[in-house]
């Protein structure tokens, strides 16, 4: 197998795009645990880091994340296999339902979050 | 009068082929075959028939139905796996086509790869119906609603031509992979309301080199001939085996 194996094919690419974009999305979730622990010990220990690196950053990790959700949650059509009523649900049906949930989990997050902030 | 010239002239196509005879040559090699493309119903196939037939006869590659059925012709075209005898030169003319064996399989001579492995792999997952107690004969038929055939139909139709172990990576990377087929057909039967196998199979295709190898690239639903989707059966058993395993009583037959 070469190695620029990957670049053969959009499909190929894609798929290793998908699997890359989980590695920055990690560092950036280890950072956020890390700034939970210091937000635990009160104001004082909470300094968010404000660099101009940092943000491009975190905007590259949430274009990531989001093709990486975005990607997975399309996948649950392929993988759930539900019955309603002794008849399969439709893959369509189940995508869009996740996208649905998907939504409307970041809704009451953002919500909850900005409640907290006021 | 050259209007009627160039009118009669002969299309034609050149078929670049792997060549290679394990006793002369170190590794593969390709040979450019010029030859003509005289209908536009010729698939890479007749064009391999008729290198062998009119112009090299000591070119090797396998096939036999020539109508997408019995999975002998499966190689590369341009790269992509293929059924040579579904592959139209129409397609490709008026540029040149490369075609070479299956890749992720060695190679036993030109374009003909050694299928071995994949048939253990086949033969390991019992792609046959199992009962617990066989019925005698005069017990009559196991019957079958339409929803019970329509649930495993599509993993009922491959037809083991390996275009997807030639697609998929991970088999290509790390070749213990049981690999697509071989899992689709395990769904298959699986889930076939006749079957009582599926403790016999889970050993082999819930193992870390079966269904958890499988990272999703789903290249190999992509060039499944016949419309199967390996992928689809893969990420299934995936969630199968996982409720089995956590849920109460999810060990049950």
């Amino acid at each position: 197998m070469p190695s620029g194996w990957w670049l053969r094919k959009r499909h190929y690419f894609l798929y290793v795009v998908r699997e890359f974009t989980a590695l920055p999305m990690a560092l950036w979730l280890l950072w956020l645990l890390y700034e939970i622990k210091s937000a635990g010990a009160g104001p004082a220990g909470y300094q968010p880091p404000r660099s101009i690196a940092f943000v491009v950053f975190s905007v590259i990790c949430f274009a990531f994340a989001t093709y990486h959700s975005g990607t997975f949650l399309k996948l649950a059509g392929v993988i759930m296999h539900v019955k309603v009523f002794d008849r399969p649900v439709p893959s369509k049906v189940i995508v869009l339902t996740m996208f649905g949930l998907w939504a409307l989990a970041s809704l009451v997050i953002g919500a909850v979050l900005i409640g907290f902030a006021k | 009068m050259a209007e009627k010239k160039s009118a009669t002239k002969e299309k034609r196509i050149t078929i670049k082929t792997t060549r290679f005879d394990p006793d002369k040559d170190e590794k593969p090699r390709l040979q450019s075959y010029d030859i003509p493309f005289e209908d536009e119903s010729m698939v890479v196939l007749d064009a391999l028939n008729h290198i062998k037939n009119y112009v090299d006869g000591s070119l090797s590659y396998r096939w036999s139905c020539r109508m997408g059925i019995c999975g002998s012709c499966g190689m590369m075209v341009n790269g992509t796996p293929k059924l040579t005898c579904n592959a139209f030169l129409r397609d490709y003319w008026p540029k040149p086509i490369v075609v070479e064996p299956l890749t992720n399989f060695p190679i036993i001579r030109d374009l003909v790869i050694d299928m071995d492995d994949f048939m253990h792999k086949l033969k390991s997952v019992k792609p046959w119906i199992i009962r617990k107690q066989e019925l005698p004969l005069g017990a009559g038929e196991h019957r079958q609603m339409p929803a019970q055939i329509e649930e495993f139909r599509q993993f009922s139709q491959c037809i083991n031509c390996m275009l997807c172990y030639a697609a998929c990576p991970v088999y290509g990377l790390d070749d213990t992979f049981l690999g697509p087929a071989a899992i689709a057909l395990a769904r298959r039967y699986n889930l076939d309301s006749r079957d009582q196998g599926l403790k016999q199979r889970l050993p082999v295709i819930a193992q870390p080199e079966g269904v958890w190898e499988c990272s999703f690239v789903g290249e190999c639903s992509v060039v499944c001939p016949k419309g199967v989707d390996p992928a689809k059966a893969i990420q299934q058993t995936k969630l199968d085996t996982t409720l089995r395993f956590t849920l109460p009583y999810g060990n049950r037959d």
